[in-house]
């Protein structure tokens, strides 16, 4: 039991040095930019496959459902959109990202610690956290948020497309009930889960590539935990998340 | 110049430095022998504050540093340098950018200083023609020295090594000794080398620590070793001395 206060408590510890050189120390520019295009560009057509998948099974799966139980489902569109907009989209989207960046970080940041590389650094006087984490948090939280906005409206495209062509809803119809379900704060609210997702990832990853034990399976287990651990930290934030919006409604 | 008074350090429940008290003068080269997992590298990485030890005083040049914080270890890390275990070279910067790193962020000094100080440093270990490459594009063999020229290139006082030569044939091997050698006797660099190579140590150390389970068990000039009682000391010598015998034996031309 004390192991996992200690473990909550050096976490908590690498998040307040995290803030601190966030505003101290400078930015690694260049980094910064060649981990957002790392991020954004080479997980986008991962998440447009995912979401469109998400999105046609969304309807289908729905309009079955509704048609078994009030015989008629018009009200597939507005409630998808719905769907899509306040958890789909953020959701994938973060999930996806954990399981590609996230796994990525923490196997590149724990076999440079196992090999002693971070070692290094701090022995020519450079803050891991400064020249690792900074320039990762501030590109996975963009590339996040971006690829939030785009897996929502791909989505929604696509569940456009798949009601006009399967249920016969024209795309003004499925438009028409959107608008009356969802509103713009949706989006809004959405940016501002992925934001908070995107934040999740890489300080996870790097909490465990920092505490990697020695050997092949040092890594390997690092890797595994961090993707366990950012995965229920994804559903447990959206849940409180989703809460705490539901008062704004 | 470099003093333990009882360190002890522990990882959880298990001590694996039991109070470690050494002194080593300046220009010394003291080698430390012991067997896997005494804690020889434990012992280097609190010395530059890498690991932070549980008890007891590290004292270098004067000052007391095991309690200093890790700005303050920044003067000291000029001051010692470390040629780690693994190579540890910088896998996203190529060969020269691995060793020009350092003297840029420790020195300021012009492109032309830092480039010939980085080439001074490769043809030490005997490295040529690799400055574009990338660590992963070369052998281990040479990921190592150039990983020992990268940390003789800021020309450190305290020179601390840890296993610098496991894993390289024996010509680079006397190579890198020598190297040891010449930067004592010539810069006056402090040297504090972890090796296996019994006999390497016979010949340039001017002391021998010998290390079992976190303690010091013997310690002594080479020729007081060579009688040393200590049965660990025994079974560190017997092999370097059959190695000794047969060279001497080669030499004469009596071995078959
Ligand atoms: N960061 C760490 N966390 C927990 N335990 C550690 C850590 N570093 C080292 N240890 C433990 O301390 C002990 C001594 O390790 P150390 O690396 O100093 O051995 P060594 O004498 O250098 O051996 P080798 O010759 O194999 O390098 C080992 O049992 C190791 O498991
Ligand atoms: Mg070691």
């Amino acid at each position: 039991m004390t192991t996992i206060y200690r473990d909550v408590y050096s976490f908590l510890e690498l998040v307040k040095k995290t803030v601190m050189s966030l505003f101290l120390k400078p930015l690694r520019v260049k980094e910064t930019f060649q981990q957002l295009y790392f991020v954004a560009n080479g997980s986008l057509w991962i998440i447009v496959f995912c979401v469109c998948f998400a999105a046609v099974v969304t309807i289908l799966e729905s309009s079955f459902h509704m048609k078994l139980v009030i015989q008629n489902d018009s009200m597939v569109p507005g409630f998808a959109s719905l769907l899509i907009l306040r958890e789909l989209g953020a959701v994938v989207t973060a999930l996806l990202l954990t399981s590609r960046v996230g796994a990525g970080i923490a196997a590149e940041v724990g076999s440079m610690k196992v090999t002693e590389q971070i070692d290094a650094l701090r022995m020519l006087g450079i803050d891991p956290i400064q020249f690792l984490l900074i320039p990762r948090l501030i590109a996975t939280t963009l590339g996040c948020m971006i690829l939030c906005v785009v897996a929502n409206l791909i989505c929604i495209f696509a569940a456009m497309i798949i009601s006009d062509q399967v249920l016969g809803y024209t795309p003004s119809m499925f438009l028409t009930a959107m608008n009356r379900f969802v509103q713009f704060r949706d989006l809004i609210f959405s940016v501002v889960k992925a934001m908070f997702f995107g934040m999740t990832i890489p300080m996870i990853s790097c909490f465990f590539g920092f505490r990697c034990k020695s050997g092949a399976d040092g890594v390997g287990s690092a890797t595994t935990q961090s993707v366990v651990f950012a995965s229920i930290s994804i559903i447990f934030l959206d849940f409180i998340l989703s809460y705490t919006f539901s008062y704004f409604y | 110049m470099l003093e333990y008074r009882n360190l002890v350090k522990k990882f959880g429940e298990r001590t694996i430095l039991k109070g470690i008290n050494l002194k080593i003068n300046q220009g010394e080269i003291v080698f430390i022998l012991g067997t896997s997992g005494t804690g020889k590298s434990v012992l280097l990485k609190n010395t530059v504050g890498l690991l932070k030890p549980d008890a007891g005083e590290i004292w270098i040049d004067g000052e007391e540093v095991a309690g200093f914080s890790e700005f303050e270890f920044l003067k000291i890390r000029k001051k010692c340098g470390m040629v780690f275990q693994h190579p540890a070279l910088f896998d996203s910067l190529t060969i020269y950018e691995n060793i020009a790193f350092g003297l840029r962020k420790h020195f300021s000094l012009s492109e032309s200083e830092i480039s010939s100080r980085v080439n001074r440093a490769l043809k030490l270990v005997n490295i040529h023609d690799i400055n574009d490459k990338r660590p992963a594009e070369i052998s281990y063999g040479m990921q190592k020295r150039v990983s020992l020229a990268r940390t003789v290139a800021l020309e450190p006082k305290v020179l601390l090594f840890d296993e610098p030569t496991t894993g390289l044939d024996p010509v680079t091997t006397n190579a890198i000794n020598e190297l040891i050698k010449d930067l004592s006797r010539t810069l006056k660099t402090t040297s504090l080398v972890v090796s296996h190579d019994m006999p390497c140590a016979l010949s340039i150390a001017d002391r021998i620590v010998v290390f079992d389970q976190g303690q010091i068990v013997d310690q002594g000039t080479p020729q007081e070793l060579l009688n040393s009682k200590v049965k660990l000391v025994q079974e560190f010598l017997a092999e370097a001395k059959e190695m000794l015998d047969h060279d001497s034996n080669v030499i004469r031309g009596t071995t078959s």
